[in-house]
């Protein structure tokens, strides 16, 4: 459970007093109390399955955006007993139309935006806001507001403090009233974060609100559509919009664990002979292994070539600088306790031909787990050089990689990334 | 073999920090330390793309040189760096500026505020300053006072203060130096530096101890025998007599270098990964720290300097031939000493110091000597089987070397040592910056880890109080023992390790 960010319950204001309000709370007898010096966060937290499974009674309430293990483990039953693929997606828009269906009339407590991981509340954003849709889409907007002042471990601090707004109501009010809302609680000599915590399907007119104004993304293209996710980030990359992705992040453990290997300089001559490469990955979801792929052959010059896609497999061709052909499988796994994290890569394998002799080429497994690494090792792969990695998927929560990403980035789209993402989509378009 | 320098999925990996929009301002920018160090590191920096666009150099010396001229001798000193990177030069060099200063100088120094104050609003730089005092030692306490006079080093968030060493000759000057320098700013902004520190291999002895389960539980008086830390050099004085003539190897690497190592070596671990966490430990460590024989120090330390050596193609002269060298000089150019530490964990062991100019190797290591086995089950192929030993080598083939014994190969039972091998080189093929490099950044960042605190620096110089004392009072106790040019130091050196049936590594 996420720990409480503020000791009194929000205010609940007018949405017009909101700014007036905020602006008398930061001007006191200290001149020093003027709210930390920081960034100002904004969270679309929709929540759907949540408020679904707390309004039909399947979890107890209230809501709290807090995607607890006892959510998780209700939705896949959920998923089960409605047949839905295994790996359906938590965001999946199939799974919340079915909850939605008999939702009964929306009276639960809804404690939305006073709940944040302390890795985020320690950073001191200035000013957190939360945009807490409902399921009632005609709800009129409702907004909060509150201080709030995280306690540092280290007690010869001053505690730095932040403001908190919560603004809840149908979609459609968010959208009307909601955004302009947040236009007036820009600050403007602070730098802004969204962070959109759903699925890239969901109310694109929201999101093309933010697409549009200074904010830095936070997306996670493991929700949503193929089609939807690279048309967001070819958007913010074609409009310079810096964005992060939460998809892209969880596979810097593959990435680095691949560079790791080609550390010592007497394995780099492996590079320049890679024949063959099998990503496997958890259901159908294939973006984060087109990002894989589209990481490794920017950063070996190879060139697309072709895609041959069947129903079960996907091969994906390059060119190699010398005319060399290298062919990449994409095998979608049926798993019977997927991740959360739609599309995860939980196997690499890459093969490299350096001669006709089988004992002078090597084979390169990296697994999630050792039952992974025994499955690629099939196929006579021990009659080569074999080098071997477990590599764990993480298993932190999205708020311990968006405090990450907050701590971290320097605000624009990471160079690594926006050449993935350019190949990734000249791959997709072949797709079709 | 195809080995490339740099592995191609590696490129771009490193999340590195970024340094915030900053103004830094070199006192001593027309000696040698700026183009031959913190230049090279600063472009170096910036080739790694970790210098923001919003970024200031100001060289501030005496000469009345211009920002024109600044740039263009910065040019001609870093001729081979620029060579392969002119067009990245050309960008760097614009964030270069000189002011004519002499801290002693009141009006200088407003000037200079005046100056940084445009700078700032030209290169957005938001107040972000970090002053190096790259000056005299004797103007530290001044230069800090100007600055403070000047209002220069009052905001303890935007304004940091980087201090060269030596910091202070002995114990007293250091303390009163450290009051001086704290009466005109905040222990947090202050960075003494210490380059050793900013080595990659320095840091590496944190990781190894305190990342790996295997050798935290051997780390002590149960297992080591002994340790050695050695930092040698091939050069002699060259052209830093006015400078080493007052200093000479105790107070220019012993109290330093290697204390600092010595630091970070016996060490207790820290509860955790913070500045202040790691620096209490190194303090600590530091303080517990004596001399093996404080009462006749003589008898625990070894002061050498190098004679003449070479052969009849390539002479090498002595010391005291040495340009700017007196020709009765007494200051020693090798120094060993013999250090005890009282505490739980090293208790009896003793530490070997030594350090020296014109030995036959550059090269700085760390050697753990691990007991020996209760029984010798098995003879060995040579006398008696070696003890185990942990090298850890800071430079130059960084990395370590685990001794171990094994069974010879043939029909019979005998044991030899062999040879486990960690080398930056072959695992990362990469060159790790300069430690320079490192710390220059991370003072920009406000990041103190790897910087010495004020207690640490005084704790150092305590250590060797009573050998200074010795040095000043009764030099006669203490004799420098010529060494030829280019062999291990004088034989005496030998001798204080074969009083307890030990030998110094021949690296």
């Amino acid at each position: 459970m996420k720990p409480q960010l503020t000791l009194q319950t929000p205010l609940e204001l007018p949405p017009q007093e909101i700014s007036s309000y905020l602006s008398k709370l930061w001007i006191s007898e200290n001149e020093y109390s003027l709210g930390a010096n920081t960034f100002s966060l904004v969270v679309w937290q929709p929540s759907w399955l949540e408020q679904c499974l707390v309004i039909n009674d399947f979890i107890n309430g209230p809501i709290t955006g807090n995607l607890s293990q006892e959510i998780i483990n209700t939705a896949k039953d959920l998923i089960l007993k409605n047949r839905l693929p295994l790996a359906t997606s938590l965001y999946s828009k199939k799974l919340i139309d079915i909850l939605k269906k008999n939702i009964a009339n929306d009276t639960s407590e809804d404690l939305r935006g006073q709940f944040f991981e302390s890795s985020i509340s320690t950073l001191n954003p200035r000013r957190l806001i939360t945009l807490a849709p409902t399921l009632n889409e005609h709800a009129g907007i409702k907004t909060f507001v509150s201080a709030y002042c995280p306690l540092s471990d280290d007690s010869s601090k001053q505690p730095i403090c932040g403001d908190l707004v919560v603004i809840r109501g149908g979609t459609q009010s968010i959208y009307s009233e909601g955004l302009e809302l947040i236009n007036k609680l820009s600050i403007e000599e602070l730098p802004s974060w969204l962070w959109w915590n759903s699925s890239l399907d969901d109310s694109p007119e929201v999101f093309d609100f933010f697409l549009k104004s200074g904010s830095r993304l936070i997306i996670d293209t493991a929700n949503g559509s193929i089609k939807r996710c690279l048309y967001v980030l070819n958007n913010a990359l074609k409009s310079n919009k810096a964005i992060n992705d939460l998809n892209w992040v969880r596979l810097k453990s593959w990435r680095e664990s691949l560079a790791m290997i080609f550390d010592p300089p007497s394995r780099r001559e492996i590079l320049d002979h890679i024949s063959d490469i099998d990503i496997d990955i958890e259901g159908e979801h294939v973006i984060q292994a087109l990002f894989l792929i589209s990481w490794i052959s920017d950063k070996l010059n190879w060139r697309f070539k072709k895609i041959n896609k069947g129903t079960d497999f996907t091969n994906v061709f390059f060119v190699r600088t010398n005319g060399e052909e290298i062919k990449i499988s994409i095998n979608p796994l049926p798993l019977g306790n997927p991740s959360i994290h739609c599309g995860q890569v939980i196997g690499l394998r890459l093969i490299s031909k350096i001669s006709k002799n089988p004992k002078q080429n090597t084979c390169i497994i990296l697994g999630c787990e050792s039952a992974e690494c025994s499955r690629l090792e099939s196929g006579g792969m021990a009659d080569m050089h074999l080098i071997e990695e477990v590599v764990p998927n993480s298993l932190l929560p999205s708020e311990g990689d968006v405090s990450q990403l907050l701590r971290s980035s320097r605000g624009n789209t990471s160079p690594l990334f926006e050449n993935t993402i350019k190949i990734a989509q000249e791959i997709y378009e072949a797709f079709h | 073999m195809n080995q490339s320098l740099s592995n191609p999925l590696r490129i771009g990996l490193r999340q590195e920090r970024v340094i915030p929009p900053q103004c830094l301002i070199i006192f001593g920018a027309s000696g040698d330390l700026t183009h031959r160090k913190l230049i090279p590191a600063l472009f170096e920096l910036f080739l790694q793309r970790r210098i923001p666009s919003e970024f200031a150099i100001v060289g501030c010396a005496r000469r009345p040189w211009n920002d024109e001229e600044f740039r263009a001798k910065m040019s001609i000193k870093l001729e081979k760096q620029i060579s392969k990177n002119e067009k990245e030069w050309l960008n760097f060099s614009k964030y270069l500026f000189y002011e004519p200063v002499d801290l002693q100088k009141e009006d200088d120094v407003i000037k200079l505020a005046t100056r940084l104050a445009e700078i700032d609003k030209n290169q957005a730089t938001h107040g972000n300053r970090t002053f190096y005092l790259s000056v005299s030692p004797n103007y530290y306490g001044s230069g800090c006072k100007a600055l403070k006079k000047a209002g220069l080093i009052n905001d303890p968030k935007k304004s940091r203060l980087v201090i060269e060493k030596p910091f202070g000759r002995d114990y007293s000057s250091a303390k009163k130096l450290n009051s001086i320098v704290q009466s005109c700013a905040d222990e947090s902004q202050i960075f003494r530096i210490d380059h050793y520190l900013g080595k990659e291999t320095v840091q590496n002895i944190l990781v190894l101890r305190f990342a790996n389960t295997i050798f935290e539980p051997i780390w002590n008086r149960n297992y080591i025998s002994s340790v050695q830390i050695t930092s040698s050099e091939t050069v002699g004085v060259e052209d830093r007599a006015g400078y080493y003539e007052t200093s000479g190897a105790l107070r220019d690497m012993l109290q330093n270098h290697l204390t600092q190592m010595l630091a970070v070596t016996a060490m207790e671990p820290p509860g955790k990964f913070d500045p202040e966490a790691i620096r209490n430990e190194k303090a600590k460590v530091l303080q517990a720290s004596k001399l093996a024989n404080e009462n006749k120090p003589w008898e625990c330390c070894i002061r050498g300097q190098y004679g003449k050596g070479g052969n009849f193609s390539n002479p090498l002269k002595a010391y005291r031939d040495e340009e700017g060298v007196n020709i009765n000089s007494m200051t020693e150019t090798y120094i060993a000493a013999k250090v005890f530490i009282d505490n739980w964990r090293w208790q009896g062991v003793p530490f070997y110091l030594r350090t020296g100019k014109r030995l036959p190797k550059r090269l700085g290591e760390i050697v753990l000597t691990f007991k020996d086995v209760p029984v010798h089950l098995f003879e060995s192929t040579i006398i008696n089987p070696s003890p185990n030993q942990l090298i850890l080598r800071i430079q130059p083939n960084e990395g370590a070397t685990f001794k171990f014994e094994v069974k010879s190969p043939g029909s019979g039972m005998k044991s030899r040592p062999v040879e486990m091998e960690f080398s930056y080189d072959e695992s990362f093929g990469e060159p790790s910056d300069e430690g320079y490099v490192r710390l220059l950044a991370d003072s920009m960042l406000g990041d103190p880890t790897l910087f010495t605190r004020s207690d640490e620096v005084e704790a150092a110089w305590k250590l060797y109080t009573p050998l200074i004392e010795l040095m000043e009072n009764a030099p006669w106790k203490l004799p420098i023992c010529k060494y030829e040019s280019k062999t291990w130091g004088p034989p005496e050196a030998d001798q204080l390790l074969s009083k307890d049936n030990i030998f110094w590594r021949r690296p």
